[in-house]
């Protein structure tokens, strides 16, 4: 007897397995349903990333990254307005995309810097009507888009100046040929093959933007009142009515603080970098206003026509001087000191402040119809702060930081593929509690951060 | 002399050391005597064999004859990983570890109180690599740790019941820390950092032993920490061209501590058939603070790394028990037992390197002895480990599974 138990006690290691079983997960909708899956915003859905549209952007998109996801749950392929597998990618103004390479200034000196990946873009791709009644779009991502243009029959009509070719392109009236002269909305477009069962909504960012863009000197931002194509309000409530009335769920993300955006921060206020000899000849010509310089870190001369008699003054800290500035005249031909940076060029404290104000207007009304509506919300917000923050995502630093922050592509206003992933996440995130869904979050790892030569 | 050739024959072994982390606590490596691994790992206090010069150099002295003992465990470690954000699942790809104790032991004709031997060991140490791509890349994708601990030891009887030993401890090793860098070439592939170098260290170790010869034998260990430090490791990386300015390649300094391990064992005999032996290990783990590599050249890129350990001193019980056969001349014995041991990694601070929890594991083993002076063993052990964590450093948040298999082998001459 005791020897048998002996026996027993001598097999017992051999008891366990050779490897770790794999676990199952369970993998479950929630109260949603995924089945006709529609994202719906402007180029961050559409992936507009380094200032072009390219197909490889297109597939690392913010909406077909989530899409991709909610595939685990039921959700369709992703039909795009895809451009050509050339990859050049396209930006308003027919240039390709950016890429980092190496470019000499106006000193001859050479460094890693945003260039164009080839001399034009595939300007083909406003040629050529992408859609396909048989592969009807589920992905209603435009770059540009407010907003207040989803009722807008304008935004498709190429015979006006101010249409959208990104959308014309895309759009089921295939640039209206043979042509009735009528053209349709976004809206009308999304709604062309029924409703869907599901929304991602991420618009508002397009209706401040431009305004911050262009140094607060044009493109006027959407107002928050008015009718539906006019006040940022009105048109949400409008698209929400209807997709509430045919019980679409949705998730919809607050506008984030564009203003943190490395497009914005990149250059400093104070990056007026003198030796001893440039200080004392900018003193020569400044002393006399009272303005002065050091050795060392200097604010730009901006121009302010109510600063004074000369409408000259140094920037002030808060200020922004945008990524647009031409850094090249700042160096060679006294740009920013000599010749102050034009308004176009910065934000100044008060324009920051009123696009603070526009946007928290709106993510408040943004808020309440996620309340009243009872859609998933997403706070972009908390994204982006924690990205200005920095933050260490398994093992891989990441930050708001221009190229070497790693979740910004190189216009530094769109995120680059590992920063949509990481974006979708809060997506799928804001989904599973609202929906008591459990989809699982992506690896943003498996998406590419910034690539170097 | 004839023990001097073996001892030859044994550094040839000696040159294919493989360890593993499976079948560590934190990254130590308990498998220093079959005898001991078919019984949880216990018996410092069993003086059966030499590997009492590693155990307890006191039990040197009492060990009847001069031998000589060659062992091997070739670890099969598998390590499981489970993302908790996008459940992926990765694993491990580690090669087969053979850790091999070497021992040889003389006991002088003329002074019977005095023993003195040599041992090579291999106590501490780790080799895991990860599959490729897995989502843990930037904190590790390969480390392959050894030490080695070559002792020379004395053993002297105060009396014919106590025994004192010391042991002096030269531990040579070598590290290779391989990780990817979370910048890209423009095909999309991640850049590459690799360190390696070869480290030197020394400690002691002393032991107290008292063996009346009856019911009950007992001894205390104490083996000192050891500091093994790394004077010019090499890094090497592999960046985009446009990068290359930022990661310069060349030497680095770092340096690792290996806790000191205080052991009490006891072993009790109530028959001449049975054996009930019973270890308490305390090791000094809060030595192991911080991992600190020091570049000789910094950039904006490559600063120095202070990686935060903060390992805290455990507590591990080990036990077993060994049943004697006698047939003739010819002895079986027969051993099972088991351990468990507390994790040194506290929460937060849980690493891919050393995926380690709080473990208990079953071992159990044979010996035969053919004749007066040849005799083998063999043992097995079986663990599994798992463990949930979200590191502080790396924010990897997940649970690690942990399943080693150690199958045992030794051999032993005795005159």
């Amino acid at each position: 007897m005791k020897r048998q138990y002996l026996y027993i006690l001598f097999l017992l290691p051999l008891l366990l397995a050779c490897k770790p079983k794999a676990p199952t997960h369970v993998v479950d909708a929630g109260t949603a349903d995924f089945t006709k899956f529609i994202a719906i915003g402007d180029g961050h859905t559409a992936g507009y990333m380094d200032d072009g549209l390219s197909l490889g952007g297109q597939k690392n998109s913010l909406g077909a990254i989530l899409q991709q996801q909610l595939m685990m749950v039921g959700a369709p392929a992703i039909e795009m307005p895809w451009m050509s597998d050339q990859d050049i990618g396209l930006n308003v103004n027919g240039l390709s995309r950016l890429i980092l390479g190496y470019k000499t200034d106006c000193q001859g000196i050479s460094s890693l810097s945003p260039v164009r990946y080839s001399l034009q873009g595939e300007t083909a791709g406003f040629l050529s009507s992408a859609y396909n009644p048989l592969k009807k779009h589920t992905n209603f991502g435009v770059p540009d888009l407010r907003m207040i243009d989803m009722v807008s029959t304008a935004f498709g009509n190429i015979n006006l100046p101010q249409h959208n070719a990104f959308f014309a392109r895309m759009s089921k009236d295939q640039f209206n040929l043979p042509g009735s002269g009528n053209y349709s909305s976004v809206q009308e477009n999304i709604f062309d093959g029924g409703y869907p069962t599901f929304c991602s909504i991420y618009l508002g960012i397009e209706d401040v933007l431009p305004y911050a863009r262009s140094g607060a000197t044009q493109n006027p931002m959407s107002p928050l009142a008015g009718f539906p194509g006019v006040g940022f309000e009105e048109s949400l409530t409008q698209l929400c009515e209807q997709l509430y009335a045919q019980n679409v769920k949705a998730v919809i993300a607050t506008i984030p603080n564009i203003s943190d955006w490395p497009f914005f921060n990149t250059i400093p206020y104070n990056g007026l970098t003198l030796d001893a000899e440039k200080a004392a000849s900018l003193n020569q010509i400044y002393n006399p206003i009272g303005i002065s310089f050091v050795v060392g870190a200097n604010p730009f001369m901006v121009l302010d026509p109510n600063a004074g008699m000369f409408g000259v003054r140094p920037a002030v800290p808060g200020e922004k001087i945008l990524l647009t500035a031409p850094l090249d005249s700042v160096k060679c031909n006294q740009m920013g000191s000599i010749f102050p940076f034009r308004n176009e060029f910065v934000l100044t404290t008060d324009e920051l402040a009123t696009i603070q104000l526009r946007i928290e207007a709106f993510n408040a009304v943004i808020r309440q119809k996620a309340t009243t509506y009872g859609f998933a919300l997403v706070e972009t917000g908390d994204f982006y702060e924690k990205l200005t923050t920095g933050f260490t995502y398994n093992g891989a630093s990441l930050s708001a930081k221009f190229v070497s922050g790693g979740a910004f592509s190189l216009d530094g206003i769109h995120l680059n593929p590992r920063g949509n992933a990481l974006l979708s996440n809060e997506f799928i995130k804001a989904v599973n509690k609202k929906f008591t869904a459990k989809i699982p979050l992506i690896n943003a790892l498996n998406y590419n951060a910034i690539l170097f030569p | 002399m004839r023990y001097q050739n073996r001892l030859i024959v044994g550094g040839f072994f000696f040159l294919v050391f493989w360890l593993n982390l499976a079948e560590a606590q934190g990254f130590q490596v308990n498998f220093q005597g079959q005898k001991q691994q078919g019984m949880g790992c216990a018996g410092s206090a069993l003086t059966q064999d030499a590997s009492t010069l590693f155990f307890n150099p006191a039990g040197a002295s009492f060990v009847s004859t001069s031998q000589v003992n060659l062992a091997s465990t070739p670890i099969f470690g598998n390590v499981m990983y489970v993302d908790s954000a996008t459940n992926e699942m990765y694993r491990t790809e580690n090669p087969v570890g053979t850790p091999l104790n070497l021992y040889a032991l003389v006991k002088p004709k003329r002074f019977h109180r005095l023993a003195y031997g040599l041992s090579v060991t291999t106590p501490f140490g780790s080799t895991v690599q990860y599959e490729p791509g897995w989502i843990g890349r930037f904190a590790i994708t390969r480390l392959s740790m050894k030490v080695f601990h070559i002792q020379p030891t004395a053993s002297f009887k105060i009396t014919d019941n106590i025994s004192i030993g010391a042991g002096f401890v030269f531990s040579p090793g070598r590290v290779n820390l391989q990780k990817d860098l979370p910048v890209q070439f423009n095909d999309g592939s991640f850049g590459h950092a690799e360190i390696s170098g070869a480290a030197m260290g020394y400690g002691y170790n002393l032991g107290i032993y008292y063996n009346p010869g009856g019911f009950l034998s007992a001894g205390l260990s104490y083996r000192s920490g050891i500091n093994m430090s790394v004077s010019d490791g090499q890094v090497a990386f592999a960046v985009p061209e446009g990068l290359a300015p930022n990661f310069p390649n060349g030497t680095l300094s770092a340096s690792l501590a290996l806790p000191s391990v205080t052991t009490l064992g006891l072993n009790v005999k109530p028959n001449a058939s049975w054996n009930i032996v019973a270890d308490i290990n305390y090791v000094g783990w809060n030595t192991y603070d911080t991992l600190a590599f020091d570049y000789a050249t910094n950039t904006s890129s490559l600063v120095d790394t202070k990686s935060p350990r903060m390992y805290r001193n455990i507590f591990a019980f080990r036990g077993g028990i060994q049943y004697t056969i006698l047939a003739k001349d010819k002895v079986l014995n027969v051993r099972f037992g088991g351990g468990f041991g507390f994790t040194p990694v506290p929460t937060g601070y849980v690493t891919p390197e050393t995926p380690d929890g709080n473990r208990a594991y079953f071992t159990s083993g044979v010996s035969y002895e053919f004749n007066k002076h040849f005799s083998l063993d063999a043992s097995i052990y079986a663990t599994k480990i798992t463990r949930a964590d979200t590191n502080l450093e790396t924010q990897l948040s997940g649970t690690f599974t942990t399943i080693a298999w150690a199958p045992g082998i030794g051999i032993n001459y005795n005159w």
